[in-house]
């Protein structure tokens, strides 16, 4: 009887190229269904942003920075769409109007051929389309990094920024800045990537080093916070109305971090190794969340004991520890990234407490520190440890003049458009909320309410800089009448040139 | 391939139907203005609904006299 069944059997078996067929497709399924599941893992970075920076809000202020990372999503979207998905498909060789990189030309590596054509607005591939599975996540995965960039820079401008001068800030940030500058260094067909080598595998410098680099352009016209520094330019210290959520916040910002690192990746379920890093090398996914764990470990060791245990900034060590060996994450030995990733939780705190009392620039919450001295600091590190590594498609090493050069390039293109055009809206008076508003909080002129009702009001406590506990009422009353309502210490001037 | 429904004899119609196109074309290019203008509309909207909040609760603010520097008596002296 089972040799009846034979004949029937074979004659059912699929043909070879049946059989290729259905592994394409079902490797084509596997990795649209892996990219969805981190673009899902990746909001809860903005999820956490939004706790962390609302916590660390004082309570008038605090429905006005969550909605900031809210609206993020509503403007850094579409913006994106439109525009900063084609920038990174056909920007990768600078700013091509013609030829072979312009909107319908292949750009980059024969292996990525077409692929500048697929990611204009009006391409067959930016919709439903059964030809191609692909480019949709792949968008929406560059999507969340876009808004992930935002939020960085969201957190350093919270309690006096205007929400709509914010969200164009974070358009061009999200949508234009950090998109070109992956284009050219965070691509296989970017013009550092294969004529430098310049690797930055999960993107300590293209989106935390960019990002945070922007948010000190901003912040230089924004100004401090009225009552930040005292007469003497000595930086008191606001205390964020719940460091719980701002805790709950971080973590679950480390939480997303494991789809962001995933989400880093290329997977090639039909081809050894079944993983590649954005440049086209070798990886694969345990490594870099070997990386990613151990990096967490030697950040909040790190910022522990720098901060002498300090809450809020040994969690931001451990996020500082990871953005340092990101870069170098597809190639460090965990030992490695543990030692470096300490030295990183250590660098944001020295820089975070430099900036704030030798720069007096009112960065809320370190996040110049964390994201852009620590991811330039990551960038720097993969030229000493990850030296001679190839990079990308085309075996190109990595080496400390390559990753200088990525510097070099960043920092101005990230630095000079967040300084001009936070200029430029400061000059047409909406970048900042009027004083009176600030004082009151943003919340009441935002959205007429107080969002803790039940809760009765208690006076706000300011710490001074030698450490008293002192009513904020006066004090910031006293700010506000002493410079009417301007800043209390510009950037970089001490207090002899005030007097 | 499969044997539950003709998807042989169909697939090219069917990858035809579903798919988002042709793009490059008038449509597609009509769509994308629309939503660009949207988004535009959207940014100045931010702008002038933001303003007109602000401007409100500080004129509101400024007339309450909670922020008026207090007068010390004998100080013009």
């Amino acid at each position: 009887m089972i040799s009846s069944l034979v004949p029937t059997w074979l004659a059912q078996a699929p043909t070879p190229e049946e059989l290729k067929t259905q592994i394409d497709l079902s490797a084509q399924i596997q990795t649209e269904t892996f990219y969805f599941w981190t673009v899902v893992v990746m909001w809860l970075i903005h999820v956490g942003f939004m706790a962390y920076e609302a916590g660390a809000a004082r309570r008038k202020n605090l429905m006005s920075t969550a909605m900031k990372n809210i609206l993020t999503i509503a403007v850094v979207t579409p913006t994106f769409y439109y525009f900063g998905w084609y920038i990174y498909g056909c920007m990768e060789q600078g700013f091509p109007t013609v030829g072979p990189d312009s909107m319908d030309g292949h750009a980059g590596p024969v292996q990525f051929a077409g692929f500048c054509g697929q990611t204009a607005p009006w391409a067959s591939e930016m919709g439903p389309n059964l030809q191609n599975h692909l480019n949709a996540v792949f968008f929406l995965a560059f999507l969340l990094f876009s808004w992930t960039t935002g939020s960085i820079m969201s957190g350093a401008l919270i309690e006096r920024v205007r929400l709509s001068a914010y969200l164009v800030l974070t358009a061009v940030l999200g949508s234009f800045v950090w998109i070109l500058d992956a284009a050219w260094g965070w691509s296989a067909g970017g013009w550092l990537t294969i004529r430098f080598g310049f690797h930055d595998a999960i993107a300590s410098g293209v989106v935390h080093g960019v990002a945070g680099v922007f948010a000190l352009g901003v912040l230089i016209n924004l100004g401090p916070r009225i009552g930040k520094y005292t007469k003497d330019g000595l930086a008191r210290s606001f205390r964020g109305h719940n460091t719980h959520l701002t805790l709950m916040g971080l973590m679950l910002i480390f939480t997303g971090f494991y789809g962001f690192y995933a989400a880093c990746l290329f997977i090639t379920p039909t081809v050894f190794p079944g993983w590649l890093n954005i440049y086209g090398s070798y990886t694969t996914l345990g490594a870099i969340a070997f990386v990613i764990t151990i990096g967490f470990a030697g950040g909040f060791t790190g910022g522990w004991f720098a901060s002498k245990g300090d809450p809020f900034w040994t969690l931001s060590g451990g996020l500082a520890g990871v953005i340092a060996v990101s870069a170098g994450a597809d190639v460090y030995h965990p030992s490695l990234a543990y030692l470096l990733s300490i030295s990183g939780g250590m660098l944001a705190v020295w820089a975070g407490n430099y900036i704030e009392k030798k720069l007096r620039l009112d960065d809320a919450v370190g996040a110049v520190a964390v994201h852009g001295v620590c991811g330039f600091y990551g960038v720097f590190l993969v030229g000493i440890f990850a030296g001679g590594y190839p990079t990308g498609l085309s075996n190109v090493e990595s080496s400390m003049g390559g990753q200088l050069m990525g510097i070099m390039t960043f920092i101005p293109l990230a630095f000079i458009p967040g300084y001009v055009f936070s200029w430029i809206l400061k000059k047409m008076n909406l970048l900042r909320v009027p004083p009176e508003v600030e004082l009151e909080g943003l919340d009441m002129a935002e959205f007429g309410m107080d969002f803790y009702p039940e809760f009765e009001r208690v006076p706000e406590i300011i710490i001074e800089p030698d450490g008293r506990e002192v009513d904020g009422a006066p004090v910031l009353l006293d700010a506000y009448w002493q410079t009417n309502g301007k800043p209390a210490a510009p950037v970089g001037v001490g207090s002899e040139e005030r007097s | 391939m499969f044997d539950t429904f003709p998807y042989d004899e169909w697939s090219e119609d069917i990858a035809g139907f579903w798919t988002w196109g042709p793009g490059s074309s008038t449509g597609t290019y009509i769509l994308t203005a629309i939503g660009i203008a949207v988004m535009l509309v959207a940014f100045v909207g931010f702008f002038i609904l933001e303003n007109r909040k602000l401007a409100h609760q500080e004129a509101a603010l400024k007339a309450s006299g909670a922020l008026d520097r207090p007068t010390t008596m004998g100080s013009a002296a």
